[in-house]
């Protein structure tokens, strides 16, 4: 088996909310709590999960912007230190990060072309001419022209300033880039444009993705294997053609029910499943299966005992009492 | 038939004497959901705002009719206005936290939808008030009615949203991106709820959104605009299995689909969308549009009816489909 470029064992990702007598005390935020999860190279996978389910914050504790209150990261082998200010350098020339917004990704004050070569320039791995050479070659990459290289971000759209963020990304040669809802602030037909991009740079480069987002659609086109996540933990996961014809999960179930389909006649043959309820907080989460307050099939059980996620057949996982493979 | 219970006639709405909406044409019947969609800065937002006369000050609207359950709008002086909204037509808006007070309990604010326009009681009003969220399917209304939005999430603050639109009850719901800011499965509660209101009461929607799913899920009818102008308009079957423009065509073929291979690749729309201008000659989409001849940049096409109330502005309709099949 060739080696993972990522590898996330039982991390946890804790915050203490400060409240009570000199800001001591207040309740824990158990933001990611225990995930393990792979990706091989070349591979993408797709994170998705509603607002407050810890899946930006699993991305960030990756690259190490969130410390681990437990577990472990390693990417391409080397473990991740949010306290060591040489493991970060090591791991960010490995992993990279695209944001959701590309205006608030981009310095104004900078040009495109000294924002994309100041990781270069940083890691003393070019200047001067080969600097602008490597500048020219990464905005052609993303389908930019090298004379933008001059200009500042002000001066471009929305999906051209993501571009421009991607070329950054790819600065260091990363072998594994992390996508933290990269097309949703994007209008329908630049989205397009973006994902074909990803899609296109995944094989020239071999390049292997975290894509994280709530946009079921967009998933299922892009990840080759999804991980549903709710509360902080990991429901379900499974190859990406696995979980969107057989989703095991109760909760996957509805998040796929609940995703409209682009497709009126799709879209009125789909099975109903409205969920009721809405997201405990997650300084509060539920005793047993997180889920077990909004399930149509929870029972005692499920109110008791958290379910370990169990490898399934044919190669899915899946984290429920009452589904037998 | 019965009348349309809006109708929008050529309606034009200028910043500094350039169109941003331009000959705007659009009807909701009794009991229909009509979605309106497009991009971003396509005019969508704006006509809906226009319709309540609620546009921003940097806004003029240049010309056109409001029609509401028969009666023009336009005539109306402030006073008439403010009796129209909320008892003809209500908006909801797309930030539910954003559009309730926070200093006035949930109770309140539904209660005083119905004092502003009657002489109801409060203590009447509050238990109207009480009556309609029961019926939007609120649990545990008594503590509800005592809560502040900063306690409700942002599903149940866009349910009070519904609740103070709908307690006057009115022929018309204009709901702007309704659950764009909300979670997939939170997003399928409120559309469901807004679609039992509608077979419910017979209130007619004009929704707003630029999301195609949500459209597939929710409409009737759609129209959509492109550029400050409408580019097309369908039953949203018609719209989705052929549709005669080509930035429709393209739209649709650039959001991924169930039955598409992954990672293929999607249809684009090059370039962007064109700045509003005094000048605007020919068609808007010609610059962006793989069909775009010479006639394309000199005339502005009209909209023609091709059947089954399926319209297009578009010279070039019959060379959709061809389009279509090699995006």
């Amino acid at each position: 088996m060739i080696a993972p470029v990522l590898t996330v064992t039982g991390a946890a990702v804790h915050f203490r909310q400060r409240s009570g007598f000199l800001r001591k005390g207040g309740p824990v935020l158990r933001a990611v709590d225990g995930v393990s999860l792979t990706i091989a190279p070349g591979e993408t996978l797709g994170l998705v999960g509603e607002s407050g389910c810890g899946k930006s914050t699993l991305a960030n504790a990756i690259v190490g912007l969130a410390p681990l209150a437990g577990g472990a990261i390693t990417v391409a082998g080397r473990t991740v230190d949010s306290r060591s200010p040489d493991s970060l350098r090591t791991i960010r020339g490995d992993a990279q990060m695209v944001f959701q917004d590309p205006a608030l990704s981009l310095n104004p004050r900078l040009s495109v072309g000294a924002a994309i070569g100041e990781p270069l320039l940083v890691r003393g791995q070019a200047r001067g001419a080969a600097l602008r050479d490597r500048v020219a070659a990464l905005l052609t990459a993303v389908g930019l022209s090298p004379d933008h290289a001059g200009r500042f971000p002000h001066t471009f759209s929305g999906g051209q300033r993501q571009r421009i963020v991607i070329a950054r990304a790819l600065a260091l040669q990363p072998k594994l880039v992390i996508c933290d809802e990269p097309v949703s602030a994007l209008d329908v037909s630049v989205r397009a444009q973006i994902l074909n991009l990803l899609v296109d740079l995944q094989r020239e480069r071999g390049i292997s993705y975290l894509f994280v987002s709530h946009d079921i659609s967009v998933v299922r086109h892009i990840a080759d294997r999804v991980a549903v996540m709710y509360l902080g933990r990991i429901v379900e996961t499974a190859d990406r053609r696995i979980l969107f014809t057989t989703p095991r999960h109760p909760y996957t179930q509805a998040l796929l029910s609940a995703a409209p389909e682009p497709d009126p006649e799709r879209q009125r043959a789909k099975p109903r499943r409205v969920l009721e309820g809405e997201l405990p907080s997650a300084t509060d989460v539920p005793p047993g299966c997180a889920f077990s307050t909004r399930c149509p099939i929870a029972t005692e059980l499920c109110r008791r005992t958290p379910p370990e996620l169990t490898a399934r057949p044919d190669g899915a996982f899946v984290a429920c009492h009452h589904d037998s493979g | 038939m019965s009348a349309p219970v809006l109708k929008i006639d050529r309606l034009r709405l200028e910043i500094d004497g350039a169109a941003v909406v331009d000959g705007l044409s659009l009807s909701v019947d009794q009991g229909e959901i009509v979605a309106l969609v497009g991009e971003s800065g396509c005019g969508k937002s704006l006509s809906a705002l226009a319709i309540l006369r609620l546009l921003p000050e940097a806004v003029t609207l240049a010309g056109g009719r409001i029609m509401l359950e028969g009666r023009d709008l336009s005539g109306l002086d402030a006073r008439s206005m403010a009796g129209v909204r909320g008892r003809s037509a209500s908006i909801i808006f797309q930030e539910p936290t954003a559009s309730l007070d926070p200093l006035m309990t949930v109770g309140d604010q539904i209660a005083e939808a119905l004092t502003a326009h009657g002489k109801m009681s409060k203590q009447e009003a509050l238990r109207r008030a009480r009556d309609m969220i029961v019926s939007i399917g609120i649990s545990d209304p008594d503590r509800r009615l005592g809560q502040y939005p900063f306690e409700l999430s942002g599903g149940m603050c866009q349910r009070i949203m519904i609740a103070i639109a709908l307690i006057c009850g009115p022929r018309l719901l204009i709901a702007d991106e309704p659950t764009t800011a909300l979670d997939v499965t939170i997003q399928a509660q409120i559309l469901h709820l807004i679609k039992e209101l509608v077979s419910a009461r017979g209130t007619s929607v004009l929704l707003i959104t630029h999301d195609m799913g949500v459209v597939a899920e929710m409409a009737d009818r759609v129209a959509v605009m492109y550029a400050g102008r409408m580019a097309e308009t369908a039953t949203v079957d018609d719209l989705f299995r052929a549709p005669k423009h080509p930035y429709t065509a393209l739209l649709l073929a650039s959001i991924p689909h169930a039955g598409q291979a992954p990672k293929s690749r999607l249809a684009t729309i090059e370039g962007t969308v064109p700045r509003p201008s005094a000048d605007d000659a020919g068609c808007r989409f010609a610059s962006r549009c793989p069909l775009a001849e010479d006639r394309c940049r000199g005339v502005a096409p009209p909209l023609v009816d091709h059947g089954g109330g399926h319209l297009a502005a578009c010279w070039r309709s019959d060379d959709v489909v061809a389009l279509r099949a090699a995006a």
